[in-house]
């Protein structure tokens, strides 16, 4: 009796939550799922067309590039991307000299806005007045090269706005890390294992969850991401650094919400699945006792 | 008591959520329609009477801020306001100018389109704003005010008229677009209209164009445009074009534009064009670093004393001279939807707006405009006032004299593609042009693709 109250009393304070869900995101997702096999101009009735609009999306070479792009940056955010914020929570979680405050300067570029971000690396990388070619230049004074504007650089160029930017990552790998209880480590040490062995044996396969999250977090983020190419490439040079948010704002401006929807359809389906690809590798549902 | 504290605590919770979520208009039903823009337009028609008191509309508008035409359009906004006071506003909303159309085109949606707008996409004008009726038809008014209609350019007036419906306020005044030299870096030996293209890059020595690729490239696709119009049948493709948009752009008169504009951008453009906007296009110019811009009369302004705070490295408003292009070829194009109003609006509002487009086609305003942004009003009788001032206008002067009867007046080659090619696929492609990682004849094929998809069903 006391338990099927307490079942009550759950599902009361979840409703606020359920309602906010069903009605901000299930209806929306519905409606895209939907629309997206449909011809709709955003204005007049949408009209059934099938598959047409995936079907047309894989065949545009903007769209095949974007996929690529995608691959590129989700193999960077794994290893690169989350790899840094990973060093720095070690890094941090060893409590070295002003770790406080390197946190907080850590944490400085999230506060900025990612539309902010661009503006600044528009500059940064401008070729005639921006710091980095000013900088090369004192050594190679011949040195010119819009990095936005020219391939491969571009990719790179857009790459560099966010690939350092992993407080987020930090921050969960640190709250595992500092989960750990410290007799774990204090009878590995007694046993002989060195800082190395400790790292690798001991805190790596603990926090494989944090790293998990940091890597679903960062290749989600990719998926998304549109400030940091729209304020500075706008997908070019040529379509060298497209991705699919662009193409589905695009698709709206050419009043064809049907196709964008199904670049939104896509978008969902690649993060479900790099959800469940993440969780399968990290095998994040078995719980780890301490 | 606590227990039914917290139960009302979180039904009125719910319940927020869901009056919060149904009070607003509903914009996500997609079968929302032509019915519900007729429904808003009934309401306000069956609206009682209010009492007498000032309507004030408010306009997002890109001739606001930094923009250049926001210098005579805001005082312009002023002069009405202080005409109507008491009766009408005319209130200004800052907006970039690149994302003015899909700002117009996302308020459609909602059904929230301002009073007064200038200009549209052509394609989301015709396909979707027409057929819908979102448009308020100028043609009644228009006959009851005849003095207005005869001012308007017979052209355009039948370019807007729609199955008798005036559809948007045709065009008053055509300002043909030239190009602006720096007379102290560059010194042609006659006027560049007489000039071709060879002969200008002969004289030009080291000389560079302020050319430019982010947002739509505009003083590039000017200059685009002025050497496809030397190309043979280039006219007749342009004019053809801007009625039925095109989406082939691999026939010669492309094919050898692309090649020529290739060779100016690697040799002959300032050294900011990768990646400038306007604005360092514009800084180029005004700055000795280039010596030829291409770009319309209202940036005479620029060259007035009092933006002399734009100026750098020497450079003076007397520094610059106007003139057409090469080929004596000049870009105006008069088949375009300028203001136009939207239909189901409170009846004082679209009073309000009609007042405005009343307003600025007055002889008074159309020759304010005209000296401050050039340009000429063919079916207006110029006052001897009027003639005096431009009399004194150097720069107006010379755009007006550099056109003569035999000039090449041609659309922008921008206006005969599709919005998106024009407005962003154009000016991200042109680094590539410029880099050679493509020829133009690649460049060509990829524009095409892009407007195929672009204008596929």
């Amino acid at each position: 009796m006391r338990n099927r109250k307490t079942k009550l009393w759950i599902y009361l304070f979840l409703l606020p939550a359920i309602i906010i869900f069903l009605v901000f995101f299930l209806v929306p997702i519905i409606t895209i799922f939907i629309t997206s096999f449909t011809k709709w101009d955003g204005f007049n009735s949408p009209i059934f067309v099938g598959f047409k609009n995936f079907i047309n999306l894989f065949g545009k070479a903007e769209f095949l590039i974007s996929l690529k792009n995608l691959l590129y940056w989700s193999l960077i955010a794994a290893f690169l991307h989350v790899g840094y914020g990973a060093i720095v929570a070690f890094i941090l979680y060893r409590k070295p000299f002003g770790w406080r405050f390197t946190r907080s300067v850590f944490m400085i570029p999230n506060v900025i806005a990612v539309a902010a971000w661009a503006m600044i690396y528009r500059f940064f990388f401008n070729n005639d007045f921006g710091f980095l070619n000013n900088l090369i230049r004192i050594f190679n004074p011949e040195f010119n090269i819009p990095w936005f504007y020219n391939s491969p650089y571009a990719f790179w160029a857009v790459t560099l706005t966010w690939l350092f930017y992993s407080v987020f990552v930090t921050l969960v790998i640190l709250t595992d890390l500092m989960a750990i209880p410290d007799e774990i480590h204090e009878a590995a040490r007694i046993d002989g294992a060195s800082a190395l062995r400790i790292t690798f044996k001991i805190d790596l396969p603990m926090i494989k969850n944090a790293i998990g999250t940091g890597i679903i977090l960062s290749i989600t983020s990719r998926i998304a991401m549109f400030e940091a190419i729209a304020l500075t490439t706008r997908g070019g040079p040529g379509d060298d650094t497209m991705n699919i948010p662009l193409i589905l704002v695009s698709s709206i401006t050419d009043m064809k919400y049907g196709v964008a929807n199904a670049a939104s359809v896509i978008m969902i389906i690649l993060g479900i699945l790099t959800l469940i690809i993440v969780e399968l590798i990290f095998k994040m549902r078995k719980v780890e006792k301490f | 008591m606590k227990k039914i504290l917290t139960v009302a605590l979180i039904i009125l919770l719910c319940a927020s959520i869901l009056i919060g979520c149904t009070e607003t208009t509903d914009n996500s039903d997609p079968t929302q329609t032509k019915e519900k823009a007729t429904e808003t337009k009934k309401e306000a028609t069956e609206k009682p009477a209010e009492p007498v008191e000032e309507i004030v509309i408010t306009i997002p508008h890109y001739k606001s801020g930094q923009n250049v035409g926001g210098v005579f359009f805001l005082p312009q906004v002023e002069r009405f306001n202080e005409m109507y006071d008491g009766k009408y506003e005319l209130v200004i909303e800052e907006i970039p100018q690149d994302s003015y159309q899909t700002k117009i085109q996302q308020l459609a949606q909602q059904g929230k389109l301002p009073a007064l707008i200038e200009g549209a996409d052509k394609n989301w004008f015709e396909d979707i704003a027409i057929p819908n009726d979102m448009y308020y038809d100028l043609s009644t008014w228009l006959d009851e005010n005849p003095e207005l209609k005869a001012r308007t350019l017979v052209d355009s007036l039948g370019y807007n008229t729609i199955d008798g419906k005036v559809v948007a306020f045709p065009l008053t005044v055509v300002r043909p677009i030239g190009l602006f030299y720096n007379n102290e870096l560059f010194t042609p030996s006659k006027p560049i209209g007489e000039l071709s293209m060879d002969e200008l890059l002969a004289e030009f020595g080291d000389n560079k164009f302020a050319f430019m690729t982010v947002e739509n490239a505009w003083t590039t696709s000017l200059m685009l445009t002025a050497i496809f119009a030397q190309q043979d049948g280039g006219p007749e493709i342009l004019k053809e074009g801007v009625l039925n948009q095109k989406s082939d752009y691999t026939s010669k008169p492309f094919i050898d534009a692309f090649t020529i504009i290739q060779n100016l951008l690697q040799n002959y453009a300032s050294s900011n064009t990768v990646g400038a906007a306007y604005a360092d296009a514009a800084n180029s110019f005004m700055s000795q670093s280039a010596a030829i811009i291409a770009n319309g009369p209202w940036m005479v302004g620029d060259f007035a004393a009092e933006s002399s705070d734009k100026w750098s490295n020497g450079f003076t408003g007397e520094m610059a001279t106007g003139g057409v292009y090469p080929g004596n070829i000049a870009i105006a194009n008069t088949f375009s939807y300028n203001w136009w109003i939207p239909s189901g609006l409170p009846e004082g509002e679209t009073e309000a707006a009609l007042a405005f487009l009343a307003f600025m086609n007055t002889p008074e305003e159309l020759e304010a405009y005209m000296l401050a942004e050039g340009g000429t009003a063919p079916n207006l009788t110029p006052s001897d006032e009027y003639v005096t001032a431009l009399s004194e206008k150097r720069l107006l002067s010379e755009l007006s004299l550099a056109v003569n009867s035999d000039t090449i007046i041609i659309p922008m080659i921008l206006d005969i593609m599709p919005g998106s090619v024009a407005n962003e696929e154009f000016g991200k492609l042109l680094p590539k042009l410029i880099d050679g990682s493509v020829t133009p004849e690649e460049f060509a094929t990829i524009l095409s693709d892009k407007a195929v998809a672009a204008l596929a069903e």
